[in-house]
């Protein structure tokens, strides 16, 4: 009987350190399936950011102060080439060539200033309006703004346009540069983007500007008018101009 | 160091999965229509980030592939067996993998950081370490 017990503890042993086994075996084989698993996870990963990093084509990489013009319009309405309110009473127009060096010290130096005393409070917006005079890489600059501004970030363009802005007529003003503008500016379609910017209305609205320009009595870059109540039409401001003669100017108008 | 029930892993892990869907959709809300996240303390980084061209892959919003992955993780999580834990421990390791990407990215080539993907961030490396621990200590047994 003694007997008998003792071959069925030792089957019962047996099979329990089978089942043991099996079970370690069935693990083992598993956590090597799991290191297949991680090995393709990580390549998976890699193949992103291959995918990304082919798509945004350095974009990003070589342009300057993108957070600083992200600062500067946060949280101020766009529409079109219009910055701020759209129903503020004043409005402040700039004329503007992109390649033009002095712009770029306006929108450093003197913009800043009125964007956030007259513009982010709703007492004026802003509008830029291309006069093209520097050579004819102005053209398609402009209208790659106006095309980015149909996107609502026609001021983002602007902005980092000017400061990323190459050497006067240098030749820098490439299909790959305002490219790499509109997508920091943040021009989420850049297809649409494209077609607007060659479009002909586009293109239109710049020499329009160009050409009313000399007509308010502009014959240089960067030159301000205004318009509101306090005044009649547009007026021209001229050429010069600290930040505190446009938030006067501002002030008057409105 | 015991490691803790399989059934407290996956809890969590359900927990944060949640909140990461949440997260990733806010981000791809906000996003769409050309805005972007508002950044809690301030300052342009939500929309730096958002307005960068490594905000899209082939074209989706980045958050989206985020929604997808919370979402995978939430069903891991749910889930019993071998065939869930090798999953939640892919998915999470792909998804822990690019997020250290994307925040490699802001740190040092958009230059800006955005609140919303750092927490996406965290949250998907929390998940990563859940995963991970549910997979080593728990495949081939049985709960």
């Amino acid at each position: 009987m003694s007997g008998k017990k003792a071959r069925e503890e030792r089957r019962e042993q047996r099979l329990q350190n089978e089942t043991q086994a099996d079970s370690q075996e069935r693990r083992q084989r598993l956590i090597r399936v799991g290191s297949a698993v991680a090995f393709l996870a990580i390549a998976a990963v890699a193949v992103l950011i291959v995918v990304s990093q082919n798509q945004s084509g350095g974009g990003d990489t070589n342009l300057e102060d993108t957070s600083a013009v992200n600062r500067e319009l946060a949280g101020i309405p766009q529409s079109e080439m219009t910055l701020g309110d759209p129903k503020a009473k004043v409005t402040l127009f700039e004329y503007g060539d992109l390649q033009c060096p002095v712009c770029k010290t306006f929108a450093e130096e003197v913009l800043p200033d009125v964007i956030d005393s007259k513009v982010r409070s709703g007492e004026a917006k802003l509008e830029f309006r291309n006069y093209t005079i520097i050579n004819e890489e102005s053209v398609p600059a402009g209208a790659a703004a106006i095309a980015a501004g149909k996107q609502g970030r026609g001021w983002d363009f602007v902005e980092l346009f000017y400061r990323n802005q190459g050497e006067e007529a240098s030749g820098y003003v490439t299909d790959e540069f305002l490219t790499g503008i509109a997508k920091s500016a943040g021009v989420k379609d850049i297809a649409k983007w494209n077609k607007d910017r060659k479009s002909q209305p586009v293109l239109n609205e710049v020499s329009k500007t160009t050409t009313e320009a000399p007509e308010l009595g502009f014959n240089g870059t960067p030159s301000f008018a205004v318009s509101g109540p306090g005044v009649t039409g547009v007026h021209p401001l001229g050429s010069s101009g600290s930040a505190a003669e446009l938030e006067e100017a501002i002030e008057e108008a409105g | 160091m015991r490691a803790p029930a399989e059934g407290t892993l996956r809890r969590i892990a359900t927990f944060v999965a949640t909140f990461g869907i949440g997260v990733a959709t806010y981000i791809a809300i906000a996003d769409s229509g050309g805005g972007a996240p508002v950044c809690l303390a301030g300052g342009g980084g939500c929309e730096t980030v958002a307005n960068s061209s490594y905000s899209h892959l082939l074209g989706i919003n980045v958050a989206l592939f985020g929604i997808a992955g919370y979402v995978l993780l939430l069903v891991t999580a749910l889930l019993r067996g071998d065939g869930a834990r090798m999953a939640g421990f892919a998915i999470s390791l792909t998804g822990f993998g690019f997020s250290v990407y994307l925040t490699y990215l802001e740190l040092f080539v958009i230059d800006a950081i955005c609140q919303w993907c750092v927490a996406s961030a965290v949250l998907m490396a929390v998940l990563f370490g859940l995963n991970a621990v549910r997979m080593i200590v728990y495949v081939g047994r049985t709960t």
